[in-house]
């Protein structure tokens, strides 16, 4: 684990000492290293087991995806966001690219940890970097209130968490994920109880996002430059799926019960910001509105607590991960070029970037789920496995499934076909970066394909 | 003082003049119908005055428009405020006012079918849960689920 953990923190050196004129390759090429060695974490000494443990962090099929895909998104994230920094002084853009690593370092020892409240203090810190992100270097003045909502939507929902890790540690003697697992079943039958359930959950039900609690998503996403959104949309948002998936160890058998209405509210969003997204004019918001969709239906399988979910989960977390940062790649693209994230305004980009469409094509067809890439795996498991939790529940994920494949055809039909309005066809044409931006995206979404067993988790 | 003001007036007015009088359509562009000599006998002088002032504010605004498509140093895009206007009415909320038609769409789709759709996930699951404590319910499918 300290071999990417130390390298990760050697980026700040690197960041703050390297001359300007080489600070993006120096920092690329650092981080593409990290994203490399990363890869040594898939060579598991047992499919269930923790592996590369030392006292405080350790890796399981749970976290490894999650952790290589946090590394592979930090040399991703600088590519992006090289043409809208560079006009800013050498100073700002060197602290850009440190919070982008300080980030990476939260994020690192979060899905690494293996003490509760370790993984509960780095959730917390990486809301930090995020926050300065959002609102120093967004682009319109919403960003102000997009920050306030991120931010105080996820720490009003972390701090029930903190009591009821305190109560947690103050019951069990231990928190470490290594240990509680082969404890006592706790005891869980009063009031009380159901509220520690509660309050176990609550601050990964706003981070998924949950459809009720989902209003800081749109916002937070629209407003946020484009690596703020790479980073948000691919790893934040499991970052919460993670944390639910640890803590229903211990919350057996209140779940029987209580977990029914954050199922329905998570079925029931699916539906609901599916169809919003059909109405949007703005194309990050949809993309955005588009991933609460999506974690919605990760959020179910989760709670259902069986195999299938938690596999399902897994996988559509780390597809949807990479789908949906490739996809604001592309918005942030069109962005860069037109100042206007305004669907309508940029239309018909098939014709002046034919090899762009084809990018668009993909994302878009991996988006609504298309077989035989891991969206579809993720997606038909946790549908398969919530049909036999219970049959009627296919009529909402159906219905999902549809309302999914529609917008995600909106998007690329009002982006890329149609008539190109005259006053934009002197674009400047896509650069090579750009494309291999997408390629880095698109790649291991199709390799996964070819080996799935990467990402099933544990419960396979 | 009242010199200058006498000049902005002269300056006004021959403004007017040159959008009124000097105002001719593109050789090859259609007049619009009302201001077709051979269309107009049943028209009144006022509303044919208005017909002219309107197509030659149209054809301000497309010589506008032409002169900023064909500037070769153009680099950004073409500012189109209605578009502006268009996109912050549809983004931001301010059209929206609980009333009782609203609050009645807002409750039947966002409020009930979540009670509905625990009565029918809550019922469906007791009904199996019994019949697996009574001993008789049988998979139907084999999944490892």
């Amino acid at each position: 684990m300290l071999k990417v953990l130390i390298p990760t923190i050697m980026l700040f050196p690197t960041i703050w000492l390297t001359s300007p004129k080489w600070l993006w390759t120096t920092t690329t090429a650092h981080s593409l290293l990290i994203a490399s060695i990363s890869l040594m974490w898939f060579k598991w000494t047992s499919e269930t087991g923790w592996t590369s443990s030392n006292t405080y962090l350790a890796t399981d099929p749970l976290s490894t995806p999650l952790l290589v895909l946090t590394c592979w998104l930090l040399p991703l994230m600088i590519l992006a966001s090289q043409n809208h920094i560079n006009p800013e002084p050498i100073s700002r853009q060197r602290l850009y690219i440190t919070l982008l690593a300080s980030l990476q370092t939260f994020l690192i020892m979060a899905f690494g940890a293996t003490e509760i409240i370790m993984f509960y203090i780095m959730f917390e810190a990486t809301l930090i970097p995020t926050l300065i992100i959002i609102t120093r270097w967004g682009n319109q003045t919403e960003r102000l209130n997009a920050g306030t909502y991120f931010l105080f939507y996820t720490l009003a929902g972390s701090l029930p968490l903190l009591v009821a890790l305190l109560l947690l540690q103050q019951s069990t003697g231990t928190l470490s994920m290594l240990v509680l697992q082969y404890s006592q079943p706790l005891q869980l039958n009063s009031w009380g109880h159901m509220i520690w359930w509660a309050a176990c959950l609550i601050a990964f039900l706003v981070k998924m996002p949950l459809y009720g609690v989902h209003l800081w998503l749109p916002k937070a996403h629209v407003e946020a430059p484009v690596a703020g959104s790479m980073v948000l949309a691919a790893v934040l948002l499991k970052l919460g799926g993670y944390g639910m998936m640890r803590m229903m160890v211990m919350l057996d058998p209140l779940s029987k019960e209580l977990a029914y209405p954050f199922i329905i509210l998570a079925l029931w969003g699916i539906i609901m910001t599916g169809s919003i997204c059909l109405r949007q004019t703005d194309l990050k918001s949809l993309i955005a509105y588009s991933s609460v969709s999506h974690m919605g239906l990760v959020a179910g399988g989760i709670l259902i607590q069986t195999p299938w979910g938690f596999s399902g989960a897994i996988i559509l977390m780390i597809a949807h991960g990479l789908v949906s940062s490739a996809l604001f790649c592309l918005a942030n693209t069109a962005y860069e070029r037109t100042h206007s994230r305004t669907m309508i305004l940029a239309r018909g980009l098939q014709i002046i970037f034919p090899l762009t469409a084809v990018w668009w094509f993909i994302a878009n067809l991996a988006n609504l789920a298309l077989p035989p890439l891991p969206n579809l795996m993720g997606e038909l498991m946790i549908i398969t496995t919530l049909f036999n939790w219970s049959p009627w529940t296919i009529l909402l994920t159906g219905l999902g499934t549809l309302i999914t494949a529609g917008y995600s055809l909106y998007m690329f039909l009002m982006s890329q076909r149609g008539p190109t309005p005259n006053h934009i066809t002197g674009l400047q044409p896509f650069h090579t970066r750009e494309h291999l931006l997408m390629t880095l995206h698109l790649i291991p979404v199709i390799l996964l394909v070819t080996k799935p067993e990467l990402m099933w988790g544990w419960c396979y | 003082m009242r010199f200058l003001f006498f000049v902005d007036a002269c300056f006004f007015f021959f403004f007017c003049c040159s959008v009124m009088a000097t105002y001719k359509e593109a050789s090859l562009a259609t007049r619009p119908k009302t201001l077709d000599p051979a269309e107009y006998f049943n028209l009144s002088p006022e509303y044919r005055r208005a017909e002219e002032k309107r197509a030659a504010l149209r054809a301000q605004l497309k010589r506008q428009y032409l002169q900023q498509l064909n500037n070769p140093h153009r680099k950004e895009l073409i500012e189109d405020p209605a578009l502006t206007r268009w996109t912050y009415a549809r983004t931001n909320n301010n059209y929206f006012r609980p009333t009782a038609k609203t609050s009645l769409i807002g409750g039947l789709f966002g409020v009930l079918p979540l009670f509905v759709l625990y009565v029918v996930f809550k019922s469906d699951r007791d009904k199996r849960e019994a019949k697996i404590k009574a001993g008789t319910y049988e998979r139907p499918y084999k999944l490892s689920t």
